[in-house]
């Protein structure tokens, strides 16, 4: 990209023209390195401030530089005082974390899946319709729904109960919508109907021909799932009340809330927990979803919004 | 096939509407009439208006933001295809692991001038003492920040998905007719990624209309009461679970999804994104 000659001898503009792009080129180039290094930087210090962080004591983090070092042995020690809270109920936080997260990421893929075959590819009554509310659904933002389903729950009863956590956060029109995409552009119709005429019924159709075709929809769907299951925050604050069956995200809320580490006015002043163990409940929290992101970034590349609208 | 995305659709879509419908017009401790009432009483609540601009000022800022950054960032990235291109997609994603809570930490962190990484950027700023940042008024650049931060890689990286998209045909032909590379991507790429630029901008207001969790756990925690009914979306929770006004908590929450739905319907019926869905506006 150094000298380049362009002879536009077919335009009118410029005939013959040779234009040299040198300097300008180098100097552009370079900026776009810089804004490019820059923004990356900017992204990661602070997840580097976060591993680093519980090394230390909470005197060390204060004292020292923060990109300092600590000793490996403070992270056990951190550790240790997470779990003389309360008995280590972080421990249950990472569990419920997990379960709500592996049963929220099953049933809202399945039920995608299947109502985005069911939308492409079978005779559907007011399939316009109940795609419009899909896409509705899902634009509008999960929070918005939030005190209304706080309604809902305690009226019928699960307030308090995980189950309404998964179930509420199962509903994924999101999925729907990809799945119906993938379903309608992506696998060619006279596949379903060849497969109708050689007698298969819907579910035949969908388990032997769709399903086996769409291992790639999967991944998609369960990464988008798993992301907004696993830090979910906001729909548990309001449905569940007990400390036991917090997930973990909302557990760092509570130690946040409740600790002195931040605020020194808070809460109980002999309390363990301080700055270095809410720093390592932080990173317990964002190394999973960090780790399926990277795994994942392979599914993102090919365009997640221009692959999916693409008819 | 269809039948239980559909309960849960009528389940946690539809139904939670309809109930939060009803219960907005019941009565409440000011209002013992009930009706629709109640949603002039939110309206004219003291903190009301307050949270109501605190929440426009936040959207002022933070969706052009990320419109811009994550076009610009997004077309630089495009132009930079190699080995630096992985890592810069996985460092640009990196950020989106540390919400909520984390995200607080951090920016508690970030910003106090006695233990920040920037402390030296901080004290050129004049800044020196951590409640010349998180004092009120102003918050909303703070949160926009801790929003922006959490959200803008992961649409970068999505948007530059949708560059991949452009045929390299179209852009062969422009390098041909001799446009530079800020003409192709201003003039060829920019109006390509367009419709998912409008859907992007649509979701972001969207999300950013119902700012939640970054002003709720400064108030709970660092700063108590710094950030209390800040944003329209805490004061419905205040409603419901300070103030046990469940009716006006539900009218409060149905103006604000009044305001996404026709967002969502605008999207739907008006904007390109959804042509050859079967649903968008035919062309």
């Amino acid at each position: 990209m150094t000298t380049e000659t362009i002879t536009t001898a077919s335009s009118g503009r410029a005939h013959g023209v040779v234009r040299t792009r040198g300097f300008g080129a180098i100097t552009g180039r370079t900026v776009v390195w810089i804004v490019l290094a820059v923004f990356g930087i900017l992204s990661v210090v602070p997840m580097i401030w976060l591993i680093l962080a519980p090394s230390k004591t909470a005197k060390q983090l204060n004292d020292d530089a923060p990109f300092s070092f600590g000793s490996f042995a403070q992270y056990g020690v951190a550790w240790n005082n997470l779990l003389s809270q309360n008995n280590g109920v972080i421990l249950n936080w990472m569990g419920n974390s997990v379960v709500y997260t592996a049963s929220i990421v099953v049933i809202s893929c399945l039920t995608a899946v299947l109502a985005g075959y069911a939308l492409a590819a079978t005779a559907l009554p007011f399939k316009r319709a109940l795609l419009i509310i899909t896409l509705v659904a899902m634009i509008i933002p999960p929070v918005a729904l939030v005190v209304p389903l706080f309604v809902e729950i305690s009226a019928i009863g699960l307030y308090d109960n995980p189950i309404s956590v998964i179930l509420t956060s199962s509903f994924y029109p999101f999925g729907v919508f990809l799945a119906y995409i993938y379903f309608s552009t992506s696998i060619p119709t006279e596949l379903y109907e060849a497969a109708k005429v050689d007698g298969a019924g819907e579910f035949t159709t969908f388990f032997r021909i769709a399903l086996p075709l769409s291992r790639g929809l999967f991944g998609m769907l369960a990464f988008f799932s798993f992301s907004a299951a696993w830090v979910n925050y906001f729909l548990p604050y309001v449905l569940l009340q007990s400390q036991e069956n917090f997930n973990l995200s909302l557990g760092l809320g509570f130690l946040f809330t409740s600790s002195p580490a931040l605020n020194p006015q808070n809460g109980a002043q002999q309390s363990l927990i301080g700055r270095p163990e809410i720093a390592l409940a932080s990173l317990f929290l964002a190394i999973p979803i960090l780790i399926v992101f990277i795994a994942s970034s392979r599914l993102l590349v090919r365009g997640v919004l221009a692959g999916a609208v693409k008819s | 096939m269809f039948a239980p995305y559909l309960i849960l659709l009528a389940l946690f879509g539809v139904w939670p509407i309809v109930q939060a419908g009803l219960v907005s017009l019941e009565p409440t401790v000011i209002n013992p009439a009930g009706g629709a009432q109640n949603f002039a009483d939110v309206v004219a609540d003291v903190r009301f208006v307050p949270a109501a601009l605190n929440v426009v000022v936040f959207l002022v800022m933070y969706v052009p933001a990320m419109l811009i950054v994550v076009s610009l960032m997004s077309l630089l990235l495009d132009t930079v295809q190699g080995r630096w291109n992985l890592p810069l997609r996985l460092a640009y994603i990196v950020p989106a692991s540390m919400t909520g809570a984390t995200a607080v930490l951090i920016w508690y962190f970030m910003l106090e001038p006695s233990l920040s990484p920037y402390q030296d950027a901080l004290h050129a700023l004049g800044i020196t003492q951590g409640n010349q940042i998180w004092r009120q008024g102003g918050l909303a650049w703070i949160f926009v920040a801790m929003a922006f931060f959490v959200g803008a890689g992961n649409w970068i990286v999505v948007q530059y998905g949708s560059l991949q998209s452009i045929s390299d045909d179209i852009l062969e032909a422009a390098r041909i007719d001799g446009a530079n590379s800020w003409q192709i991507a201003w003039r060829i790429k920019l109006p390509l990624i367009r419709k998912y630029l409008v859907y992007m901008g649509i979701l972001v207001f969207a999300a950013g209309l119902q700012v939640f969790v970054e002003p709720q756990l400064i108030s709970g925690s660092v700063y108590t009461g710094i950030a209390k009914d800040w944003s329209l979306n805490q004061l419905s929770y205040d409603l419901a679970f300070q103030s046990n006004n469940l009716a006006d908590s539900a009218a409060l929450s149905l103006m604000l999804l009044v305001v996404c739905i026709v967002a969502a319907i605008v999207v739907i019926f008006r904007s390109d994104f959804f042509e050859g869905t079967g649903v968008g506006s035919k062309k």
